[in-house]
């Protein structure tokens, strides 16, 4: 699901920065760390705007401003239960790997419909159940987030398509 | 007479019987008999003579008196009974048990005396009921009598009326009234009065069902128990002569055995046997002449408190037909065995084995017969036992066919072999109870789908949910721990769900979360719980089969069982949910004491290698070869500690660090997270690869990034390229290659003042200089000491004021000579001009194309380290701190930088004019030569034309950026300090690439550890490597003729 969050960061620049551009400059960087990154718990799709750039203020020691950025960025953060499309990046026997948006999401054997049948021998290789529906690396594919399991840096989910209404587009 | 002497006394013991005394009219009854009788006297006496009256009378009384004298005995017997009721219960000795418990609930119910005169049935009422012929005989004998006397008083009255009449008459009337009440009533009440009557054994023996099971416990009043001493093992073969013996002379005969019961406790009380009885001298009595017993011997009295507790049958485990057991010893210890059979004692069984045969094929045919002396085979079973395999008999009979029938019974064809039966491929085998493992049996997945029974269609039809049940009853109580999500799945309150909070013995407390009792804390049975998961929980397997420690997570419930995707293997296991925890960990698990999985080991001096799976005992590592082998924790050298910071160089120059995404070019064009850096290895991650844990092994070379961690721009690091930062940033950049070879250090005669240490504050002059240190002479003591040259500032002689040598470093030494020239200052003491991989990146040289580009001499420009212009002197510094040397490996990021420009003083001598450096592109162009194109090129003239310096640039050509390529040394430095001096072509002057330069001013690393190259005479060009500062003073113009990669000082290297 989208929110829009407002966050907060902390930029730390050097003095050599200071100067009429600094303001670009901290955008800038706002942007090149924070867009796209995903903190275990959801993924930061694009910083809106800046709310507040807060005065910097010099670090005592180092000589560096640290400036206190108030933004506004979209953030998704996937939930167990969310229906998502997907892109296949790749099929395996045990599976299918799939990607929606930044989220990597696997669809377990189980969790696909018995009448999708794993078939090795075509290429590539592939899932499907010798009829309309076909499932190899590219296809796009409605799922339903199962779980999800929140890691340092990264979010994997397992989903499924054995459900109605879930499955190659 | 005597008949109706027994008629009465039925009469008289049904009433007794009755607890509640029959109605009058029974009595009356007896009444109207007793005056028949009398009658029937009176005929006779009319008959008869005196004698004959005499003689009724004398009967009579006798009777009379008998029956009187009966009474009283009776009395004396109840009054017996209430004391204690010995003789009742010898009498009752041989009534078997069930009977007596009936019977003790009745007295239990009822008041005693009536429910004891009950209990005589059959012949024996018979003798006792004369007893129970009491008070109500005996008030009829009295009326009689007093009629009689009545009638022998009023000798008058009885002529006039004839004999009996009123009472005749009052007695019919009775009996007519009576059969009309019985007519009267209905034919059910009837029977129900007759079924109390005569029905009571029965009829009691239901009514007493409900009795508080304390009533039941033996008091005082009961037999006493006696333990009795026998021969250990001979128990139960006592218990059954005295069985015997009670045959031979039941209660009531002459002789009886008077004691109620025996029995025996088995294993627990050895060497007794338990004989109930009222005194101790029946016991002796009947064990008399008994063999394995002693009476004789001290007997033990029970304790009526400890008597319960003699009959308290050990719950043994119940064993149910298709349960789970291990076997105890043998050739199968420790084997899972499913029951077939339970005998009905419960003490022997018949298990399901897989067997373990080896048909004879490791016999030694030549071994001597069987030694009797020697150990039986079967000693050692842990030594070389076959494996469990089900039974073939194909194999058999290879060898062992004489060992081998074919029986067919009901349950189809069985092999009896070796003296076993092998039903279907496993052995049947009866067993006692007390060789096998009951408890905690504990059958695990993979052991039990061995007595899966195939089916026709190769499925197994193993029943899960069977062995779950068993399962179930060895739950162990620690597998709830609080917390856990669980769910009632029978008994009262099936359905509920909630969670634990606490645990004791089998008994879990819930904290109900759904449902219309939420809230609420019950308590059940572990029994009737079950873990509930749901699907995409994250969770542990902690126990109960080989996937302990796995973490997954769920794909698929179904009642008990939990199908869970492996976080490592991506492989689904299918596991009890009673086997599985919520797992709050976000990392992989599985860790061999020091060791987990994506670890990096050195296995031996050139082989590193990335765990891709722990095992119980065992590593399963990839190398950097990309062979899968499986290792021993022992075989591990150490473990490399992954290094944050350890960068290499991609195919095309770009910095790669741990944590970035690259392809690989060639090949599966894999992809994967960078999880190690080691040489020109990395050791990548893909998740969607299930083989390996998703490693792969692939040289530096052969990937190109596909993104960088946490967006890590590839491009320009604008950080990077703020030139103050990289002064502050650039750590390594003050230290410099050795110096030595360069010639005289500069630093030699200088005026110095120490900073730090001892002689801190005192000043002096260089006299000698090594590569660290300086001889430094004090003005004040005169006298010679070793300083290192990084506390030494040096200072004007005459004004005292330090002299910057920042340029050079503190080490005057690096500072080339020919540096001395102004360009210098440009140059920002040191900040190499780089060459990037990237154009926009490479500072050109004077051909500040680029804005970036400090342009040659282009002092103007602070970022640009500005190149002299007089070229021949002008020195190089290669600030190759930041560098990444793929050929490090994983160290190569600390590649020591050169530092400012005082290493490659390069002249070029000769060849003035270099206007440009080839700037920009990555490969730099090198004027044709033979490496190719990636080498980074002089942009050579082959006169000595400008020469585009590409310097930073990575060569292509050599495998690896790195200078390690060149040389032994993976350090940049290593080939480093080429002279640039090149006597081929004369003009050119060295090149310089450096290896580079990883000014700090550039972000991004700089790949450029790239040698230049140089091209001579167009003909041979050679790679320099850079890094060389080439002493311009020192070898200024030194040609190297030879092919080879160029001269290389290696003492020049700087180390890392």
């Amino acid at each position: 699901m989208f929110f829009l969050k407002e966050e907060i960061k902390v930029i730390a620049l050097h003095p050599s920065y200071f100067g009429p551009n600094m303001r670009d400059y901290l955008i800038t960087r706002l942007n090149e760390e924070e867009e796209g990154r995903c903190t275990g718990d959801h993924f930061v799709i694009c910083v809106m705007d800046m709310v507040d750039i807060g005065e910097g203020r010099v670090l005592p020691g180092s000589g560096q401003a640290e400036y206190t950025i108030k933004y506004r960025a979209i953030i998704w953060k996937p939930f167990r239960g969310e229906t998502v499309d997907a892109i296949v990046t790749s099929v395996k026997p045990t599976g299918i790997f799939t990607l929606a948006g930044p989220l990597s999401v696997f669809i377990a054997r189980k969790n696909i419909p018995s009448d999708i049948k794993w078939e090795p021998n075509t290429v590539p290789p592939q899932y499907t159940d010798h009829a309309d529906q076909v499932i190899e690396k590219g296809t796009s594919l409605r799922l339903k987030i199962l779980g999800v399991k929140p890691d340092v840096a990264a979010i994997n989910a397992i989903g499924t398509i054995k459900e109605d209404f879930l499955g190659p587009l | 007479m005597s008949r109706n002497l027994i008629d009465q006394d039925f009469g008289s013991e049904e009433e007794d019987d009755d607890f509640n005394p029959a109605p009058a009219e029974d009595s009356d009854n007896e009444d109207v008999k007793a005056t028949h009788r009398r009658r029937d006297e009176d005929d006779d006496d009319d008959d008869d003579a005196d004698v004959h009256t005499g003689r009724t009378a004398r009967h009579r009384a006798g009777s009379e008196d008998d029956v009187r004298g009966r009474g009283h005995a009776d009395d004396d017997d109840e009054e017996d009974d209430n004391d204690d009721e010995d003789g009742e219960d010898e009498e009752e000795g041989d009534e078997d048990e069930d009977q007596d418990e009936d019977e003790d609930e009745d007295d239990d119910v009822n008041p005693r005396r009536p429910a004891k005169r009950r209990r005589r049935g059959g012949v024996l009422s018979f003798v006792d009921t004369e007893a129970g012929v009491d008070e109500d005989e005996d008030e009829a004998e009295d009326e009689e009598d007093e009629m009689e006397f009545g009638g022998e008083m009023h000798p008058d009255d009885m002529d006039t009326l004839p004999v009996g009449v009123e009472t005749d008459d009052r007695r019919h009337r009775q009996l007519d009234r009576q059969r009309e009440l019985a007519a009267s009533m209905d034919a059910e009440k009837q029977a129900q009065m007759l079924k109390e009557r005569y029905g009571r054994n029965r009829a009691a023996a239901t009514d007493a069902v409900v009795v508080p099971k304390r009533l039941l416990l033996p008091s005082v009043d009961d037999p006493s128990i006696w333990g009795v001493r026998c021969k250990a093992g001979k128990e139960r073969e006592v218990v059954f002569s005295i069985q015997k013996r009670i045959e031979e002379r039941p209660p009531g005969s002459r002789n009886p055995v008077k004691i109620m019961s025996a029995f025996e406790r088995g294993g627990a009380m050895a060497g007794y046997i338990y004989v109930e009885a009222r005194r101790q001298a029946d016991v002796m009595e009947a064990l008399q002449d008994m063999t394995n017993v002693y009476p004789r011997t001290k007997m033990i009295l029970v304790p009526v408190r400890e008597m319960p507790d003699l009959l308290r049958v050990q719950k043994s485990e119940e064993l149910m037909p298709g349960g789970w057991v291990r076997i105890k010893r043998g050739k199968y210890q420790g084997d899972l065995a499913q029951i077939e059979e339970v005998e009905t004692n419960g003490l022997a069984v018949t298990v399901r084995l897989v067997p373990r045969l080896d048909y004879g094929l490791n016999e030694d045919i030549g071994a001597p017969a069987v030694d009797p002396k020697r150990k039986r085979p079967g000693m050692n079973p842990a030594v070389a036992r076959p494996p469990q395999r089900a039974f073939s008999e194909a194999e058999a009979k290879k060898k062992h066919a004489k060992y081998l029938s074919a029986t067919s019974g009901l349950g189809g064809k069985s092999w009896s072999y070796l003296g076993e039966t092998y039903v279907e491929g496993f052995l049947i085998k009866d067993m006692k109870v007390q060789h096998l493992i009951t408890k905690n049996v504990n059958p695990r997945l993979e052991e039990v789908t061995m007595f899966a029974r195939g089916s026709e269609d190769g499925t197994s039809n193993l029943d899960l949910a069977s062995l779950a049940e068993t399962l179930k009853n060895q739950t162990a109580e620690d597998s709830y721990l609080p917390g856990d999500p669980v769910e009632v799945f029978r008994g009262e309150q099936q359905g509920l769900i909630g969670r634990t909070t606490s645990t004791r013995g089998d008994i879990v407390t819930l904290l109900v979360t759904e449902g219309e009792l939420a809230g609420q804390s019950i308590e059940a049975p572990v029994k009737s719980l079950r873990k509930r998961f749901r699907e995409g929980d994250h969770v542990k397997v902690i126990g109960g089969s080989r996937y302990v420690d796995e973490l997954g997570m769920v794909v698929q419930v179904k009642d008990d069982t939990v199908t869970l995707l492996s976080d490592m293997s991506m492989q689904e296991i299918t596991v009890f949910s009673k086997d599985l925890r919520l797992s709050a960990e976000t990392g992989v698990d599985g860790k061999l004491g020091m060791f987990d999985v994506h670890d990096l080991v050195q296995l031996d001096a050139a082989t590193v290698a990335c765990i891709v799976k722990v095992d119980r005992e065992s590593l399963r590592v990839l190398d950097q070869n990309g062979s899968i082998r499986t290792i021993l924790p022992t075989h591990v050298t150490n473990k490399i500690t992954p290094r944050r910071d350890a960068v290499a160089t991609d195919r095309n120059g770009a910095e790669i660090r741990l944590g970035d995404t690259v392809r690989e070019v060639y090949g599966e064009q894999r992809n994967g997270v960078i999880l190690h850096i080691y040489r020109s290895f990395l050791f990548l991650h893909n998740k969607a690869q299930a083989e390996n844990s998703g490693i792969v092994v692939v040289r530096t070379t052969n990937v190109v990034t596909v993104s960088a961690k946490g967006g890590r721009a590839t491009g320009p690091d604008l950080t990077k390229m703020n030139p103050a930062l990289m002064r502050n940033g650039a750590p390594g950049g003050m230290m410099g290659p050795p110096q030595r070879s360069f010639g005289r250090d500069r630093l030699i005669g200088k005026t110095v003042q120490v900073r730090k240490g001892p002689y801190k504050g005192l000043v002096g002059i260089v006299k000698d200089s090594s590569d660290l240190q300086a001889r430094v002479e004090l003005h004040t003591k005169n006298k010679l000491v070793t300083i290192d040259k990084e506390l030494l500032v040096v200072k004007d002689p005459i004004t005292g004021q330090t002299i910057d040598m920042s340029r050079g470093g503190r080490g005057g030494g690096r500072i080339p000579n020919g540096a001395s020239s102004a360009p210098q200052s440009a140059w920002q003491g040191g900040r190499t001009p780089m060459g990037m991989a990237d154009s926009s990146r490479t500072p050109a040289w004077g051909g500040a194309a680029s804005a970036r580009t400090p342009a040659w001499g282009g002092v103007s420009s602070s970022r640009t380290p500005a190149w002299k212009q007089d070229g021949s002197r002008t020195s190089n510094p290669y600030d190759g701190s930041r560098t990444a040397y793929g050929g490090g490996g994983g160290f190569g990021s600390r590649t020591p930088a050169w530092n400012a420009g005082a290493r490659t003083p390069y002249g070029g001598s000769g060849n003035s004019d270099f206007d440009a450096f080839a700037a920009g592109s990555r490969t730099p162009a090198w004027g044709g030569a033979g490496s190719g194109g990636r080498t980074p090129a002089w942009g050579a003239s082959a006169s000595n034309g400008n020469k585009g310096y590409d310097a930073p640039t990575p060569g292509g050509n050599y495998s690896a950026p790195t200078p390690g390529a060149y040389g032994s040394a993976p350090t940049p430095g290593a080939s480093a300090p080429t002279p640039g001096g090149w006597a081929d072509s004369a003009p050119t002057p060295g090149a310089f690439n450096a290896p580079t330069p990883g000014g700090p001013s550039k972000r991004g690393g700089y790949d450029a550890p790239t040698p230049a190259a140089f091209d001579g005479a167009g003909a041979h060009s050679r790679p320099y490597d850079a890094p060389t500062p080439a002493g311009a003073a020192a070898t200024p113009g030194a040609g190297y003729d030879g092919d080879d990669g160029g001269p290389r000082y290696e003492e020049g290297t700087p180390s890392p």
